[in-house]
């Protein structure tokens, strides 16, 4: 150590990091940036084992994978490099969002903002193309449909579509050039944000230390507000990193990341495309978007969310920090999230799960029947057709007749006896499931 | 040092300009190399391929091929529509391209995403599609169905 101090001045440089005090009110929000680069890091350590196992080809990409999930130890740290993905979007929102409420994004701190901004936008893009690396179907389609989005920029979007997948549909190609950008090009970009990142956070504090200087220049003594950083709040940031250690750990064994069918372009065994978690909030505003507004949900939304992260030190002028003097600015940030949190959870149930198939002799519309609906028929009988059952109101005004199954033709169609036998083109419901709807409709077809 | 500070400033100007133009020169030549070798394939560049016999395809019936292109297969239905001749079509619907399915039943493409419904020409019917079914190329060979590229 005293020969490297000799050398480079490093202890002077360590004491700039680590010794300064920290206000006492800051807690472990005030750490999640630091779990991020946790989880980062857990990233790059199981990214970089995949890789050493991994073969980019569409032929032999499937199988790599395969013979990985075979052995308990690859599955795990295929599971930890999954799961890590989730954590690591999650955290750096709900980092954002801590940022967002303490106003920390404003003077002089911009640049550490806009910076995060662009680690924001480097995570999603290694979550979107991580996704279709393994080639099973759930990455290939949920792959194409996430690229054909970009087909709504007006004037350019086919020429978009086709530099995203290197060619006019999802190929061997598009994953070659996926599997480039997922392994080199993502992770130098987030590095150098994080750096610049990190820079700036140490070379001007956390904006709750502005209120310690504020007290010093004023000829307070800060003792009593502050504790050190070091090693008082950094033990504090290795708890919560412990916390974020242990959740990823314990979720990624005891729910491991599965390996579906390998991709079919041709799609023979008609696997019904999905989005990833966080696509379901644009999944579930495309329902609300009918027809030509569709632009408005692909390229309208994404857009004016794009300008207003990076503009927001520009577009927010209030110089206040404190939130009561800021109600606008957190009236928005509120109504946002929520909004956020209610079309992720409302897409989350509209998409098919796999549903209980034992009969229930009085079923209940919420809990029994309406999962039913919403798995196997809105798809297709959903705000656009000619009978929708999305709510219970569509669903009861026609084809469904109160104490009388038979002459229901919802049955009709789901037996068989009206031809086409509905859901079109899939596996009819099991006996037990037509059967529960049955004794539904038996019971007069309540909204209970 | 002969020179005034005067004379100095103008080569030092000139050096400064060195410095930007080379480092701008070469970024410009990098920035130009990933964009050519970033565009996609052209469409059009597409090889006609056989998918099949006259014979295996009746009339007014769909049929799913498969075009197989350097990253693998890609689905188009191919359907001889009699005196209407041939039609190629690739099977991803124009809304979010999730794959399409032909229904006897109801003659009708049907997208199990949205629901999105296109007949048999690929016309859109109903749903949220914005176009009809991409068209590709097809030809007649002897008894041979050749399929090609996208018609853009």
């Amino acid at each position: 150590m005293k020969w490297l101090d000799e050398r480079l001045g490093l202890s002077e440089l360590m004491a700039g990091i680590f010794e300064h005090p920290v206000h006492k009110k800051s807690n472990f929000l005030d750490y999640l940036g630091f779990a991020t680069l946790y989880v980062f890091i857990n990233q790059a350590v199981t990214g970089m084992l995949l890789a050493t196992v991994y073969k980019p080809s569409s032929t032999e990409a499937w199988a790599s994978i395969k013979a990985l999930q075979a052995s308990a130890v690859g599955g795990y740290v295929r599971s930890l490099h999954s799961w890590g993905a989730n954590f690591m979007v999650v955290l750096v929102v709900l980092h954002l969002l801590r940022v967002y409420y303490e106003g920390a994004y404003k003077k002089p701190r911009e640049l550490t903002w806009i910076a995060g901004g662009i680690l924001l936008l480097g995570t999603l893009g290694l979550a979107f193309t991580g996704y279709l690396l393994p080639w099973d179907q759930e990455g290939y389609w949920a792959t194409t449909v996430g690229t054909a989005m970009a087909e709504y920029v007006p004037g350019i979007g086919d020429y978009v579509v086709r530099v995203l997948r290197n060619g006019a549909q999802v190929t061997g190609d598009t994953l070659t050039r996926f599997y480039s950008v997922h392994m080199l090009l993502l992770p130098v970009v987030v590095l150098f944000a994080f750096m610049v990142h990190f820079f700036f956070v140490l070379r001007q504090g956390m904006s709750s230390t502005d209120a310690l200087l504020a007290a010093k220049q004023q000829g307070k003594n800060i003792e009593s507000m502050s504790i050190p950083f070091w090693p008082n709040v950094a033990f504090r940031m290795i708890l919560l990193v412990l916390v974020t250690a242990a959740a990823l750990w314990v979720l990624a064994g005891v729910f491991p990341k599965g390996l579906g069918d390998a991709a079919d372009p041709l799609n023979k065994n008609k696997f019904i495309p999905q989005p990833a978690w966080y696509f379901f909030g644009v999944y579930q505003l495309l329902k609300y978007f009918p027809g030509k507004l569709d632009i408005a949900a692909m390229v309208g939304v994404p857009l004016v969310g794009l300008i207003a992260l990076f503009a927001l030190p520009r577009i927010d002028r209030n110089p206040s920090r404190l939130p009561q003097k800021r109600p606008i600015a957190l009236a928005i940030g509120v109504v946002l999230s929520a909004g956020m949190v209610f079309l992720t959870y409302q897409g989350y149930k509209s998409v098919p799960k796999p549903l209980p198939t034992n009969m229930v002799s009085h079923p209940s519309y919420a809990r029994n029947i309406n999962p039913i609906f919403q798995s196997k028929c809105v798809a297709c009988h959903g705000q656009s057709g000619g009978y929708s059952l999305e709510t219970y109101t569509g669903a009861i005004q026609k084809n469904i007749a109160p104490g009388n199954p038979d002459a229901s033709k919802i049955i009709q169609r789901l037996e068989g006896k009206l031809q086409p036998q509905m859901p079109l083109g899939q596996e009819p419901l099991t006996k037990d499931q037509i059967q529960t709807i049955k004794n539904w409709i038996q019971d007069g077809a309540p909204n209970n | 040092m002969s020179e005034g500070k005067e004379s100095n400033l103008p080569r030092r100007r000139f050096l400064k300009l060195g410095v930007g133009a080379v480092g701008g020169a070469l970024g410009l030549g990098y920035l130009g190399l990933t964009g050519d070798f970033l565009r996609p394939p052209s469409e059009l560049s597409k090889p006609l391929q056989v998918v099949g016999k006259i014979g295996d395809f009746s009339v007014a019936s769909p049929t799913l091929v498969a075009y197989q292109s350097s990253g693998g297969s890609e689905g188009v239905y191919v359907t001889n529509l009699g005196d209407g001749g041939w039609l190629a079509l690739d099977f991803h619907c124009t809304h979010l391209q999730c794959p399409v399915d032909w229904y006897d039943a109801t003659k009708q493409y049907i997208c199990p995403c949205h629901g999105g419904t296109y007949d048999i020409n690929g016309n859109v019917l109903g749903g949220p599609p914005p176009h009809p079914l991409p068209r590709r190329v097809i030809k007649i060979e002897g008894d041979s169905v050749l399929v090609g590229g996208r018609l853009v």
